[in-house]
């Protein structure tokens, strides 16, 4: 038993779901995996038809033995033995298809999300909040997914259900048909408390949610109360919404603990009627002690399927839900739509119509703006993230052609580029001309310190979760190297040495028209260390060119630059 | 067939995988050494042993023990209110078999219902009891526990990754909640349930005593194997499950690199890698169950089909009537549910457990040490201060240095050269290595943390808005300020315009799902509660590198007023506050290589007055 059932996943390519409505993306679903879902159902009703059947082959084993006759009970045990094998056989591969058939939809539906956010890209925070995506993954696919594993379950719970009214029917109408009206009438009277209980879970949930929130909220500010405190009063904050938890959580209880008391005494009260009207017919003779003592077990059993139908509506329910919010997720299109030809070679100028910012080809242009926020919109514009049709290259709309090839010719980096967690080697793992090395790239950011504060060669260390191990001026000069690295016809960084301290910043811009080797370079900032480097300067005010020179003209010709650039006055 | 063994499962692209990965499971159903996958484990936060941990149950078990006594015997009467139906069941079979004329129905029905109705009321009064004590448990476990890792010390949360700390706070917790809240009550149920079948199995049918107890040594058997291998198992594979989604929520955080790097299909890769990892863990426990649950399951037929046979021939022999039989059997089945039940919640009790050891891991970790001392004067000095943060990696050598009160310092310098370090020792959030800090003649790392802040505060560029109000956020360090204290606050960092405009102002909620605050505000916000902490002396590392040029201007100058009168310490590559300075600091390599005046320094001609023209542009 090495292999399991979802040796095949996960699946080299999720394929095209149907997002129509949930019905049909269920069903795509269940397409998807109908094999290991009709094997499953199998192992699900025949073990359940044989928990079913026990009481009955039990009854007929105490038949015999007052009936005296060896011979049949020798047949009943080893029926007994039979059953009781095939219920842990069926049990277990039951089990296996269940594990495989939610493994199947959860991991479809993880690459699924995990390549929706992979095509959304730049746009993912615009359309939706990474810790809605987050919950996504986790807690609807985990939904979405129990459906799958129930369905087996809940098709046995109807067979057996109908199989065993049937015998029961057969070997004597009238308590046949008590017990198979009586128990749905028992679960229907439990119903009533299942609202309530829903509604008192569904609080303490969201109180569980609530401090659970206010705890890791506290986690993560935990350096700043280090700094100037606040511990107790967050402390305070988190008893009071923990003992609100507790209190939601004894109330819900308190609600469970009923309906587990209505669990015993009414199939209780149905036994009750089953040993009475049983016993008497027994009296007349109508039935034999080993029936009587069949449909005492009957009764109990049929709580089984019954409990597995009640369970299956309120997961279904939740599953129908959670399949609605990963539809969401998964039909959220990219607000661009790009071309289909490739970027040409040779690249031209580059030009933002409703700034009216022009760049030649080759040129190392600094930009500076008299507000940090309209900076980062034109560095998003000229890179082909926000209003893509508006900026030309070489006279054509970047819009025009494939996305993958406007990313390969101009790189813009944004403000705080993300760090991605593995090692310094990897974090240069990305396509790149190869024109310069790693080293090269590490130097000319003046990133090599770096190295040499982490473990090892530096090269292999690892680079944990944001980069938070770095400090926010190492971060900076590592993406720096990075953006280097890469080496595109057209490079545009946004504010790069922001949290990068004078005399670094002073190296950097020393460095870096040679390591650009002519190629267009597009720097948004106000150092003055870094803008009197550049061949031009372009002045924005309110969005749009107000001026352009050299940065020594413009600090004597221009009052606006000289406020903007000039520190210390 | 071996085609298809050899097709799958395809083997994992280790490559892919995030360093936080675990490594493979066996391939059969092999045991795992203990600790497996806790090697990494070097820079984590640790995790309590067993011993702690079973120690700590026991505690918390005496501490609430009159509750459990109380759950305990109320669950002994409720299990043997549930042994009556059986009996007298048994005792009807009898006599229909043997006297049908004679029987007396009413009798039966009778016992039975009051049985019944004694068993219900039972049940729910133990459930409501257990839950009540289990939710107090619960809470108090859950306080204890941020109670301390707010006290930790910062510089282990932060080389664990504040990740791995906020996964203990909610993931844990969650599941020891669980555990709690239903492991615990239903294996003690299960418990007392077999304890008490197996009393009544002792006094009514002791004949079939050990027909019903065949299976046990099997069982037993079968489940330490099971229980050898399953807690690592499962702690692996919910930590490869979590991996899974980290990998996805940095894919959704990083879309604006991950798209301008072209690094899509590597992610897409590096998904499919980690959750191939989980499925093998998943396949690892799946295998692990595929031999324990038949075992479990059969342990209900075995007791039942010996019965059967042992009933027959004692029957036979005219030794025990069809009543004995029929109970004995029912009893067989009764304890099958329990024993099943017990076996499986133990098998969940191991995941709470692997929680548990967790939470109660940050326990091990040294407090910091506190020397009581009562600071005399503001007087700021360092002495030959040394400290790296690993060993023999020193990031400040031996700095001496005097502030006297009222002083502005700056300090520039490299990055990485020690600025912020120094600025966190200098806030006592730690001591140094070696020589000391001391702040009035009191060395400050040693000092009470609440007695530290009133004497020194720090400011980072590091920003978070708490969930919570604006006024909330703003009197972090004096809960009780009033509303007119924070409106001037605001108004010293020149918050006051936006904070009027936010829709409810003070009262505004702020912070993850709250009213959003533009970085550059959030800083605003964390200088304001400086002006409120109101130390007489006031650390600022980058604090205002967020504001853009005009804004970062503004502000100083509003903060002129509130800072004057303090010392100031502030670290930052903006040059023009150390202009403003009264003492400039260059630090660079982790030495200080230059002390003085702004004016001092440019006559001196060094690294500083190198800088400040090429700054100033003075070609």
């Amino acid at each position: 038993m090495h292999s399991t059932p979802f040796d095949h996943l996960p699946l080299k390519n999720p394929g095209n779901p149907e997002l129509a409505s949930v019905a049909r993306f269920l069903l795509w679903i269940i397409r998807g995996q109908k094999r290991v879902l009709s094997t499953g159902t199998f192992f699900g009703v025949a073990n359940l038809l044989s928990l079913a059947i026990l009481p009955g082959v039990l009854g007929h084993g105490i038949q015999a033995i007052a009936d005296d006759d060896q011979d049949s009970l020798k047949k009943w045990v080893l029926v007994t033995l039979l059953v009781g094998g095939t219920q842990a056989f069926t049990g277990i591969m039951r089990h296996r298809r269940a594990i495989s058939n939610w493994m199947s939809c959860a991991t479809r539906l993880q690459q699924l999300i995990s390549d929706k956010a992979i095509s959304l890209g730049a746009e993912l925070p615009r359309l939706v909040s990474t810790g809605e995506v987050s919950a996504i993954n986790s807690n609807d696919v985990e939904r979405v997914s129990g459906a799958f594993d129930l369905i087996p379950r809940l098709i046995g719970a109807f067979v057996s259900f109908f199989f065993v009214a049937i015998l029961l029917i057969n070997s004597s109408p009238t308590l046949g048909v008590m017990v198979v009206i009586g128990v749905p009438l028992m679960s229907l009277l439990i119903a009533p408390i299942i609202k309530p209980l829903q509604s008192r879970e569904s609080i303490q949930r969201e109180k569980l949610s609530r401090s659970s929130n206010l705890a890791s909220d506290t986690v993560a500010g935990l350096r700043i109360l280090r700094g100037i405190g606040g511990e107790a009063s967050f402390l305070a904050r988190f008893r009071i919404a923990s003992q609100e938890v507790r209190v939601a959580a004894v109330r819900t209880a308190k609600m469970r603990s009923l309906l587990e008391g209505m669990q015993i005494i009414l199939p209780g009260a149905l036994i009750v009627g089953v040993i009475w009207t049983g016993g008497s017919l027994v009296v007349q003779g109508d039935l034999k002690v080993g029936e009587l003592l069949a449909f005492y077990g009957y009764s109990s059993f049929l709580m089984v399927p019954l409990q597995i139908m009640t369970e299956s509506a309120q997961r279904i329910t939740s599953a129908v839900v959670a399949a609605r919010r990963v539809i969401r997720l998964l039909s959220v299109e990219n607000l661009h739509s790009w071309g289909v030809s490739e970027a040409p070679n040779i690249l031209g100028e580059l030009k933002d119509t409703i700034s009216g910012i022009s760049i030649a080809a080759g040129e190392f242009v600094g930009i500076v703006c008299d507000d940090a926020l309209t900076a980062d919109d034109i560095c998003d514009r000229l890179g082909g993230y926000l209003d893509a049709e508006k900026v030309l290259i070489a006279n054509a709309p970047l819009q025009s052609f494939t996305r993958d090839s406007i990313r390969s010719a101009i790189f813009s980096q944004e403000k705080e580029p993300a760090i991605l967690s593995g090692t310094i080697n990897s974090h240069f793992d990305v396509p790149a001309t190869k024109r310069l090395s790693i080293d090269e790239a590490l130097m000319a950011a003046s990133a090599m310190d770096i190295l040499d504060s982490l473990d090892g060669d530096g090269y292999s260390a690892e680079v944990v979760e944001r980069g938070r191990t770095l400090s926010g001026g190492q971060r900076q000069r590592l993406s720096l190297a990075r953006s280097l690295y890469v080496d595109a016809p057209i490079l545009i960084l946004d504010d790069p040495t922001s949290a990068v301290d004078a005399h670094t910043e002073a190296r950097i811009a020393a460095r870096l028209r040679e390591v650009r080797n002519h190629q267009t370079t597009i720097i948004f900032t106000t150092s003055p260390l870094i803008l009197d480097h550049t061949d031009r300067i372009i002045l924005l005010v309110n969005g749009y060119v107000k001026n352009t020179g050299r940065h020594q003209d413009l600090l004597t010709t221009d009052g606006t630059y000289r406020d903007l650039v000039v520190r210390g006055e | 067939m071996k085609f298809f063994k050899h097709k799958y499962p395809k083997p994992v692209d280790e490559k892919r995988l995030p360093a936080s990965a675990y490594p493979a499971p066996p391939e059969d159903a092999a045991r795992i050494e203990k600790g497996f996958g806790l090697e990494r484990a070097a820079n984590r936060l640790p995790i309590a042993t067993e011993r702690t941990v079973n120690k700590e149950m026991w505690s918390l078990l005496l501490a609430n023990k009159n509750g459990f006594i109380l759950v305990a015997i109320f669950q002994l009467f409720t299990t043997i209110a549930a042994l009556i139906p059986p009996r007298a069941f048994g005792n009807l079979l009898e006599r229909l078999k043997t006297d049908p004329q004679n029987v007396v129905l009413s009798r039966t029905i009778i016992i039975v219902f009051t049985a019944l109705v004694i068993q219900t009321l039972l049940v729910y009064l133990t459930k409501v009891r257990a839950s009540i004590l289990g939710e107090f448990v619960l809470s108090s476990l859950r306080e204890r526990f941020i109670e301390r890792a707010v006290q930790l010390p910062p510089n282990v949360v932060e080389r664990a990754g504040s990740g791995e700390l906020l996964t203990r706070t909610t993931t844990d917790i969650d599941k020891v909640t669980w555990a709690v809240r239903d492991a615990v009550p239903i294996i003690t149920i299960c418990l007392v349930q077999i304890l008490g079948i197996s009393v009544a199995i002792a006094f009514t049918a002791p004949i079939f005593f050990a027909a019903i107890f065949i299976g046990v040594p099997f069982l037993f058997a079968g489940t330490r194997w099971y229980l050898r291998r399953s807690p690592q198992a499962y702690r692996v594979e919910s930590s490869s499950y979590a991996i899974v989604n980290s990998v996805l929520i940095e894919t959704a955080e990083s879309g604006r690199t991950i798209d301008a790097l072209r690094l899509g299909e590597e992610r897409s890769l590096r998904t499919h890698a980690t959750i191939s990892r989980w499925l093998q863990w998943e396949r690892y426990t799946l295998r692990l169950r595929t031999r324990w649950f038949p075992l479990v399951e059969t342990n209900y037929i075995i007791p039942v089909s010996s019965v059967l046979l042992m009933g027959s021939y004692l029957y036979h022999d005219n030794r025990i009537s069809i009543a004995l039989i029929t109970s004995g059997l029912l009893y067989a089945q009764m304890l099958a549910n329990p024993i099943e039940r017990m076996l499986w919640w133990i098998d969940e009790l191991q995941t709470g457990k692997a929680s548990l050891s967790r939470l109660l891991g940050i326990y091990e970790i040294e407090e910091r040490e506190i020397r009581k001392a009562s600071p005399d004067g503001e007087e700021i000095s360092g002495k030959n201060v040394t400290y790296g943060y690993r060993e023999g990696r020193d990031v400040l050598k031996n700095l001496s240095f005097l502030v006297s009160p009222g002083t502005k310092l700056a300090i520039v310098g490299p990055s990485g050269a020690g600025k912020s370090t120094l600025g966190r020792l200098l806030a006592g959030v730690q001591p140094p290595n070696r020589g000391k800090i001391t702040v009035g003649g009191a060395e400050i790392g040693y000092l009470p943390v609440e007695q530290a802040r009133t004497e020194v505060a720090l400011v980072t560029q590091e920003h978070h808005v708490f969930v919570g109000t604006l006024k909330e956020n703003v009197t972090l360090a004096r809960p009780n300020a009033t509303d007119d204290e924070v409106w001037r606050a605001l108004a010293a960092v020149d918050a006051t315009e936006w904070a009027k405009n936010l829709p409810e102002e003070l009262a505004t909620v702020l912070g993850t799902g709250g009213h959003r605050l533009l970085p550059a505000q959030a800083q605003q916000l964390a200088l304001a509660r400086l002006v409120l902490a109101d130390p007489h002396t006031l650390i600022l590392d980058e604090a205002t590198s967020l504001l853009d040029q005009k804004a970062a201007k503004h502000l100083e100058a509003s903060l002129g007023a509130v800072l004057s009168g303090r010392t100031v310490i502030a670290i930052a590559h903006r040059l023009q506050s150390a202009h403003d300075a009264d003492l400039i600091a260059v630090i660079e390599d982790g030495e200080i290589t230059e002390w003085g005046s702004h004016d001092n320094l440019l006559k001196a001609n060094g690294a500083y007055a190198k800088l400040w023209r090429s700054w100033r542009d003075e070609n």
